[in-house]
């Protein structure tokens, strides 16, 4: 980074099925949680950036930056970003360099996305616009879809069978239980997840991250300092469809953003304590530890078999819920959590974070390394 | 311009491809339809075809069950009902056999492709990773250089000291040093990532100079080998190095004077094909990279 990037603070609402909550409301209650957190004055905020997908198909509201700028005194220059599920990822990225090219010195990263006012086709429908409208959705492939050819062919090329892809999600679920804003907080046998509803074979309603409500906020500054700093962020990209890339069963945006988010933090892969995932589906979260190098290819499940690092110690998207536009900022919160030793379930002595967010089946990764400066 | 004939024989060209049949790579039954689509689960299977592409398209509910390996073949079949109650047609495809054991039997052995910078051994791997779908990958190349932002290559940053440690432990198989007037680049490859992909029943791509290639040699044994060397169009070693010039600069990833660099060390390169003829299997002319692929795709499958 060209700069010292420090975390103030961060805060996410409850994620669900938020029936008393509008899009707006969802970014107030965001927002104010998180100036509190950082002990800061809304006017201290030079800049926003929002994060969201769908508010425009779903909830007929864009223009998000001018509402989010509309909710603090002084209206602060706003934008909004937009890269599908990483977007928050990407949001995180752009208040980056804000802050690198000093046009900002304190900048409010929000993210949010309110779906469960809309019917689920429409749902299913309007989430296809993160894949290629050409290449896949003219067929009819959703993503559930996707994902499932994905896991059949990594199925096919490396023997993983479906009781093993199970243990994935039941570790997600087990992991929420103590996170107040997850979605559920329900343990999950495996057996329970192998004989769940099929949604697109081989994968099952358990093996999917839910449709959520919620949003996310964090606040970066250059100018005031706190105990966690941002040490790198990267994004990533790739073809949209699966159809033009070369691999269905490794992502390369993965590998290309962690390779250079290590150089830029200059920390090694052991370093990392604590590793907020993108686990959309299952086999995607097997299929991330594989590419950034914390397992071979192939051997992802071993992780989840006999677990020796902390991976989504909130729940991840599977439990903790999914609101596309706000999952890659909650993933920051979640670390931020961690490295101040805010979390429900803390990991032990954590120095260094990870947080990996995609979108759409990997076109958009985007990366960040946080640490203590202790 | 296109004149009359070519432009049918380009028609009909495209047209044999859309309709060609193809390879299941991987298929799902989806139950949970987006808006148009209906309530009746439906197959959606990712296809791969002969020339390298791929598509995605529903598979007929006739035909044999889907497979991965399964060969389809093209139909004209209803895909949706709009709103207004217009149906859309569109390709499926219908499974026409089982799948076979795939075609390609990987003996042990890595695919070298030499050739002096700006011949196309970055382009001709990607097409080559299109064309072999699964069964080829490139190996990671460890480099002490500093990483460039729009890297192409498959590159693993290391240390100097780390490179060397490898070196002496034998873990890396073959090296190489760039001189440059900038800093001192070294590459190399490690035995353990070869060894995986033939473990993996994968056929390792490998992007050589002739001291990489030196190395391969000696540690893996000659006929662990397939080697190709590739040569710029041009029937005089000026035009060779004109036509690289002209690439270089066209690609637009080199200032001036690493494009002068370049153009110094390619012309070493072009001697080593001749310094070292027992090295090579094959030299081709990447004058069209369709044919040079297809060609080396060709040499794989025997």
């Amino acid at each position: 980074m060209q700069e010292t990037i420090s975390v103030l603070g961060g805060s996410q609402t409850k994620f669900g099925e938020l029936w008393g909550y509008d899009l707006k409301e969802l970014i107030d209650e965001a927002v104010a949680d998180a100036i509190r957190s950082a002990g800061i004055m809304p006017t201290d905020i030079d800049a926003i950036v929002v994060a969201n997908m769908m508010g425009s198909d779903v909830n007929g509201q864009g223009h998000l930056g001018a509402y989010a700028s509309s909710i603090l005194p002084h209206h602060p220059p706003a934008l909004r970003v937009e890269a599908a599920c990483a977007s928050g990822g990407v949001a995180i990225h752009t208040a980056c360099a804000l802050l690198e090219s000093n046009r900002a010195g304190t900048v409010l990263v929000v993210g949010a996305e309110k779906l469960t006012d809309a019917s689920n086709e429409d749902i299913t429908k309007a989430i296809m616009s993160a894949g290629d409208n050409e290449r896949d959705s003219a067929s009819g492939l959703t993503f559930p879809g996707i994902f499932g050819l994905v896991a059949n062919r990594y199925m096919y090329e490396h023997g993983l069978t479906r009781d093993q892809l199970s243990l994935v999600s039941a570790l997600h679920h087990k992991n929420a239980v103590t996170n107040p804003y997850a979605q559920f907080h329900k343990e999950i046998a495996p057996e329970v997840i192998s004989t769940s509803a099929l949604v697109a074979d081989p994968l099952r309603l358990l093996d999917c991250s839910p449709i959520s409500d919620g949003a996310a906020a964090v606040i970066l500054s250059t100018t005031k300092s706190s105990p966690v700093q941002l040490l790198a962020s990267h994004v990533a990209n790739d073809h949209i469809s699966l159809a033009d890339r070369t691999s269905v069963t490794s992502f390369m945006t993965t590998r290309n953003a962690m390779e250079r988010a290590l150089e830029e933090a200059n920390v090694k892969r052991e370093d990392i304590d604590v590793i907020e995932l993108h686990d959309c589906f299952s086999i995607a979260a097997l299929i991330h530890m594989e590419d950034m190098g914390f397992a071979e290819a192939g051997r992802g499940i071993e992780l989840y078999q006999e677990p020796r690092l902390a991976v989504n110690p909130s729940g991840g998207l599977k439990a903790c819920g999914h609101p596309i536009g706000a999952t890659g900022v909650k993933q920051i919160v979640d670390c931020w959590k961690q490295l101040t030793k805010k979390a429900p379930n803390q990991t032990k002595d954590a120095t260094v974070a990870l947080a990996h967010n995609i979108g759409g089946v990997a076109a958009t990764c985007a990366l960040h390394i946080l640490a203590t400066n202790a | 311009m296109l004149n009359a004939p070519s432009l049918h024989r380009q028609l009909k060209k495209t047209h044999a491809s859309k309709n060609a049949d193809g390879t299941i790579v991987s298929f799902t039954t989806i139950r949970n339809a987006p808006k148009g689509f209906g309530q009746k689960p439906y197959t959606v299977a990712l296809i791969a075809f002969e020339n390298g592409t791929k598509v995605m398209a529903q598979l007929t509910e006739d035909g044999l069950a889907p497979q991965i390996g399964a060969s389809v073949s093209p139909r004209l079949r209803k895909i949706r009902t709009l709103e207004n109650g217009l149906i859309v047609y569109d390709r499926k495809y219908v499974v026409i056999a089982a799948a076979r054991e795939p075609q390609i039997k990987i003996q042990h052995y890595v695919l070298a492709l030499t050739g002096p910078s700006g011949v196309g051994k970055t382009t001709i791997t990607r097409t080559l990773l299109h064309l072999f779908s699964s069964y080829a990958e490139q190996v990671p190349i460890y480099t002490t250089r500093k990483p460039k932002r729009e890297e192409v290559e498959p590159y693993t940053y290391i240390t100097s000291k780390k490179f060397d440690e490898l070196l002496a432990t034998g873990e890396m198989i073959a090296e190489t040093t760039m001189q440059s007037t900038t800093e001192d680049r070294r590459y190399g490859y490690i035995k353990s990532d070869i060894e995986a992909m033939w473990n993996a029943g994968k056929l390792p791509i490998v992007v050589t100079d002739i001291h990489l290639l030196q190395g391969l040699e000696k540690n893996l044994g000659r006929r662990a080998i397939l080697s190709c060397g590739l040569l710029p169009p041009g029937n005089s070693r000026r035009r060779m190095l004109s036509s690289l010039f002209h690439r270089l600069r066209s690609r637009g990833r080199d200032t001036e004077e690493q494009i002068k660099e370049r153009i110094e060390v390619a012309k070493t390169d072009l001697a080593a094909f001749e310094t070292y003829p027992h090295l090579f299997d094959h030299l081709l002319v990447n004058d069209e990279l369709d044919v040079c692929a297809e060609r080396i795709r060709g040499l794989v499958e025997g």
